[in-house]
């Protein structure tokens, strides 16, 4: 009798009687970051990168994340699912077709978001180059510029002053902004080189020049980054903003 | 002259006159040219003839010449015979009597108003008038700023002064154009002189130019005096049309006194029977104009009436003026919107931004980024987070909001439980709370057996923790799909097309059962059952409503992905906020009027539409309409009325009098009363009132200019004696014209003369 009810318990807690109910959220309404899978050169050099940040986004935050791999080809229907894409690499990659161009404009200008992460560790990379030129057919008319020190992006979970990855090769991040919104960040900095972990939790590349503080610090800006694509302007709100200025004058006193 | 006409023939004979014309068509220069060649030629033929001997022949020759160039000079000047009939006429006589209604100021100390001065005056001269019209004829008018014909019989019976505007230059203006052509006379004018377009002082020069334009004498009658008036008015209230609910609004009242003495009087600005703000005004015996700001802050949405009032002293001439209605269609501002998030996610990211890019929401959002169980790993100086203000929002601002949305959120350890019974109460009070899905709402946010539970549209079953995960159609419940939350487009088959063209939810709430009196609007079908995913409910004086998933970001982001647009899905949360907020047009009772202000006397349209609460419409049902005057409540007509198979109808009504109306359409069904209302004005300027005094000065003038005479209208006055002119005056009734150039014997003449000289020049030796 008594393991009878264990077993019934134990069902019931598994959802076995209920086929297609579950007790805990579904994948579906997890945070998922796919990574593009472009043409030409290795697109995924960190392959570990993305699980990585969004492992230290569960653990930070209380955002539920769905840690499983994806990766999608820049015309996928299926990337009007995943709001926010990730693009790493470290090699030239081939041009994008009009038809993938034109699908991933329309992703970010009605509510996608896609962080590009130079992994290459080096200055004006082929990755960089190639990079620049996808951005200047994707938005034409708006020019790629360094993100200010107050935008949100910054403050919107940590509060950060530094920007850094693996490397420091460029201490700013740029993007493209269109109608308030930021819709595309370039980091030339390896930011997916600090992050990944492999399976059996060690940090994957060595940090160049900053230790374990650059990590750290890298770390927090990949959570920024994707807390600013789930609330936008949240932390510009005016009830925020006195909090936030008084710890910044803090941090900063200058 | 019978004679001369006879001459022609038949059919002559009954013209009595004729006249000579000439013709206007040729140039002045041509008879100036013509002139200088008779004489020219004249002197040359004198000249010529200086052989001939004979005077007589001489003589002979030159008249021939002579009588020629007159032949030719009358054949260019086409002289034309009039024969006419004419017949002698009596001249015009004008009464105009002022009807506007500054006539009814009384005249103390008779206490008579203006316009019964004239009325009596008008009988008691009647044979007066009688004897006039022997000798002419006498036109009646009733004057203002226009005129308008009565007859002498019906002038007194029909004489009201509603006027509202005294314009007496435009009554001028329009008897001389009236009589172009006529003769006129002659004026009597009976008026109080309270022009509102002229000066106190007397008469503008071009009212001058246009009354000496006139034939005859103006006779002026002054109805009424000054003596003993006292009056306390509100002249102008300057107030905007529109204000904001919970804003101050300002108004400015400009107020006049006169006789009232040195007193201080309260000036009261009431809606209804409440007062909302008054304010003492110092009056002195030396001031006539003062003005006074006030400010209120309305607290009801809609045409709101306010009213504003001074005492009524004893004796005062005009007792309308010292109370002045307006309205104020008040409005929400901003909707306020408090958004709290349980986490970030892609259905509240995109929810907010909707909501931020509103223009009419005021949106505060809170996220809670991190649980209690969140390594952070960094001090909270380095963090951007808040602690969540709860007892601020959830009990000292609630009620500031005017929508509350808790997404995906679970309240504890934020709010304490026993605040939840603000919710409660913000919404039986008025609010509105909207619960969305996800795996911390309903059951999983802990809300069952709490107040929440009490006012949310679905009972949250015990034990039932489950969230239906997979790709879910939603079909919206034909039986509502009138309901304004639904309404993506206005076509219902469109709307239907519109619903069925969303990609499916990804994950619902589920064991949640739909409370009595709530509306399941839409579902998921799930195990062959309907499992209930936008549900309102209406909570006494508030609403709610429960969106069972977290995936309604779907309806924006992917279909942009399946090559549609976000616009439904901002169409809906457009929806959700207006029916949350009880904007008027969701009213399942929809009143209104073809024009929002009607002139007094006009009829007005009053059309309702009746929908059930659940917005499906009610052909054949009675409902009650009544028409009330406002701000007493004063019920003007209760009808019942049937509507038709579109649960329409239409009333027509005859206001009358000005003043502020609503008209409320109620059913009642199944003992709830449903009611809409809707509120017009009936308007009659009272700027009459503005300029109330007799202006004497200027009915004097008036008479001066004109060569008439003033006179003061007393009580019993006969009228005699008054000297107006009296030309003979005829009148052509017909006539007939005969030409006296274009006919042969006018050119046989010229040949003949022409031949005469000839003969006569061959005779006498000349070529």
């Amino acid at each position: 009798m008594r393991l009878n009810l264990f077993i019934l318990t134990a069902c019931l807690q598994a959802g076995i009687l209920m086929p297609g109910s579950a007790l805990a959220l579904g994948d579906a309404s997890k945070i998922a970051i796919p990574q593009i899978q472009y043409e030409g050169g290795n697109y995924q050099p960190r392959p570990h990168a993305v699980g990585s940040l969004l492992a230290q986004i569960a653990k930070r935050t209380s955002i539920e994340v769905n840690r499983k791999p994806l990766s999608l080809k820049p015309g996928d229907p299926r990337l009007y699912r995943y709001p926010f894409i990730y693009m790493g690499g470290r090699e030239t990659f081939q041009p994008f077709s009009e038809k993938a161009l034109k699908a991933l404009r329309n992703h970010l200008t009605y509510g996608g978001f896609l962080l590009i992460d130079d992994n290459s560790s080096k200055p004006n990379s082929a990755f960089d180059a190639s990079v620049r030129r996808l951005i200047r057919r994707l938005f034409p008319h708006i020019p790629l510029q360094r993100l200010p020190r107050d935008h949100s992006i910054f403050r919107s979970f940590y509060l950060i002053n530094q920007v850094v990855g693996r490397v420091v090769n460029k201490p700013y991040l740029e993007g493209i902004t269109t109608k308030g919104r930021t819709v595309l960040v370039y980091s030339a900095n390896d930011l997916g080189g600090a992050w990944s972990k492999s399976k059996l939790g060690h940090w994957e590349y060595d940090i160049i020049g900053g230790g374990n503080r650059q990590r750290r610090l890298s770390l927090r800006l990949g959570v920024n980054i994707v807390l600013y694509a789930l609330t936008l302007d949240y932390k510009k709100d005016m009830v925020h903003l006195p909090i936030i200025l008084e710890r910044l004058r803090r941090v900063n006193p200058r | 002259m019978n004679w001369l006409a006879a001459q022609f023939g038949e059919g002559w004979s009954e013209y009595n006159a004729w006249e000579l014309h000439w013709t206007s068509d040729v140039w002045g220069g041509t008879f100036a040219f013509l002139g200088v060649l008779i004489v020219l030629s004249l002197w040359f033929l004198w000249t010529s003839l200086a052989r001939i001997r004979s005077p007589w022949k001489k003589t002979g020759l030159y008249a021939l010449r002579a009588m020629t160039l007159l032949a030719v000079v009358a054949a260019i000047l086409q002289p034309q015979l009039e024969f006419k009939k004419i017949q002698p006429l009596k001249n015009t006589l004008a009464v105009l009597l002022d009807d506007s209604k500054s006539m009814t100021i009384k005249t103390y100390p008779s206490e008579k108003s203006r316009s019964d001065g004239v009325r009596r005056a008008l009988e008691n001269n009647r044979e007066y008038f009688e004897r006039l019209k022997q000798t002419y004829e006498v036109d009646f008018f009733f004057a203002s700023d226009k005129i308008e014909p009565v007859s002498m019989a019906n002038a007194a019976a029909e004489y009201r002064a509603q006027a509202v505007n005294t314009n007496l230059h435009q009554v001028f203006l329009d008897v001389a154009q009236h009589y172009e052509g006529r003769s006129l006379q002659g004026i009597l004018l009976f008026s109080d002189g309270a022009d509102l377009t002229q000066e106190a002082s007397g008469i503008s020069p071009e009212f001058t130019e246009t009354l000496t334009r006139l034939n005859g004498p103006v006779h002026t009658f002054q109805a009424g005096s000054n003596e003993g008036f006292k009056d306390l008015a509100i002249d102008k209230v300057d107030a905007t049309d529109f204000g904001f609910i919970h804003q101050p609004l300002n108004i400015s009242v400009s107020l006049s006194a006169r006789s009232i003495g040195k007193k201080n009087i309260p000036l009261v600005l009431k809606e209804g029977d409440k007062i909302l703000v008054s304010k003492i005004v110092s009056l002195k015996d030396d001031h006539l104009r003062y003005t006074a700001d006030l400010q209120f802050t309305p607290t009801s949405l809609g045409k709101r009436i306010y009213t504003l009032s001074v005492p009524v002293f004893a004796g005062e001439a005009v007792e309308v003026n010292n109370r002045w209605s307006f309205e104020v269609k008040v409005i929400r501002d901003r909707v306020r919107v408090l958004h709290l998030n349980g986490r970030p996610s892609w259905d509240s990211r995109f929810l907010r931004e909707v909501l931020a890019n509103n223009p009419k929401v005021d949106l505060l959002s809170f996220f809670i980024l991190r649980e209690l169980a969140d390594d952070v790993g960094a001090s909270t100086s380095e963090l951007s987070l808040i602690p969540f203000p709860s007892n601020l929002l959830i009990s000292d601002y609630l009620n500031s909001f005017d929508l509350v949305i808790f997404h995906n959120f679970k309240f504890s350890p934020y709010i304490d439980k026993k605040n939840l019974a603000n919710i409660k109460q913000y919404v039986e009070q008025g609010g509105a709370f909207l619960m969305i899905g996800g795996n911390l709402s309903f059951q999983s946010g802990g809300y069952d057996r709490t107040p929440v539970e009490d006012i949310l549209p679905m009972r949250i079953g015990s034990g039932s923790r489950e969230f239906l995960l997979g790709e879910l159609q939603m079909g919206v419940q034909p039986k509502l799909a009138h309901h304004p939350v639904l309404r993506l487009e206005n076509d219902p088959a469109q709307n239907a097309k519109a619903w069925k063209s969303l990609p499916p939810i990804q994950g619902a709430n589920i064991g949640l059962t739909p409370v009595k009196g709530s509306h399941v609007l839409a579902t998921i079908r799930k195990h062959k059952t309907d499992v209930p995913v936008l549900v309102t409910r209406r909570v006494k004086k508030g609403r709610t409503m429960a969106i069972a998933t977290d995936s309604s970001w779907n309806w924006n982001f992917r279909r942009v992905g399946e090559g549609g647009s976000g616009r439904y899905y901002q169409k809906f949360w457009g929806n959700v906020i207006a029916w949350m907020t009880g904007e008027p047009e969701t009213y399942p009772i929809q009143v209104e009027t073809d024009k929002e202000k009607y002139r007094e006397h006009e009829k007005v349209i009053i059309h309702f539409k009746v929908s059930r609460q659940d917005y499906n419409p009610v052909p054949g049902v009675e409902v009650d309409l009544v028409v009330k005057s406002l701000p007493q409540e004063r019920e003007r007509v209760r009808q019942t009325l049937t509507t038709d198979e579109r649960g329409e109808g239409r009333f027509e009504f005859a206001p009358g009098r000005e003043g502020f109306y609503s008209a409320q359409v109620s059913l009642t069904s199944g003992g709830e009363v449903l009611s809409g209302e809707t509120r017009f004005i009936v308007f009659s300027p009272q700027v009459e009132f503005q300029k109330p005094l007799v202006n004497e000065a200027l009915l004097k003038a008036v008479s001066k200019v004109t060569g008439g005479r003033y006179h003061f209208l007393e009580a019993g006055m006969k009228i005699e004696n008054l000297p107006f002119p009296n030309p003979e005056v005829e009148i052509k009734s017909s006539s007939r014209m005969v030409s006296l150039w274009d006919s042969w014997w006018t050119y046989g003449l010229i040949v003949g003369f022409l031949t005469v000289e000839w003969w006569l020049r061959r005779k006498s030796g000349l070529s």
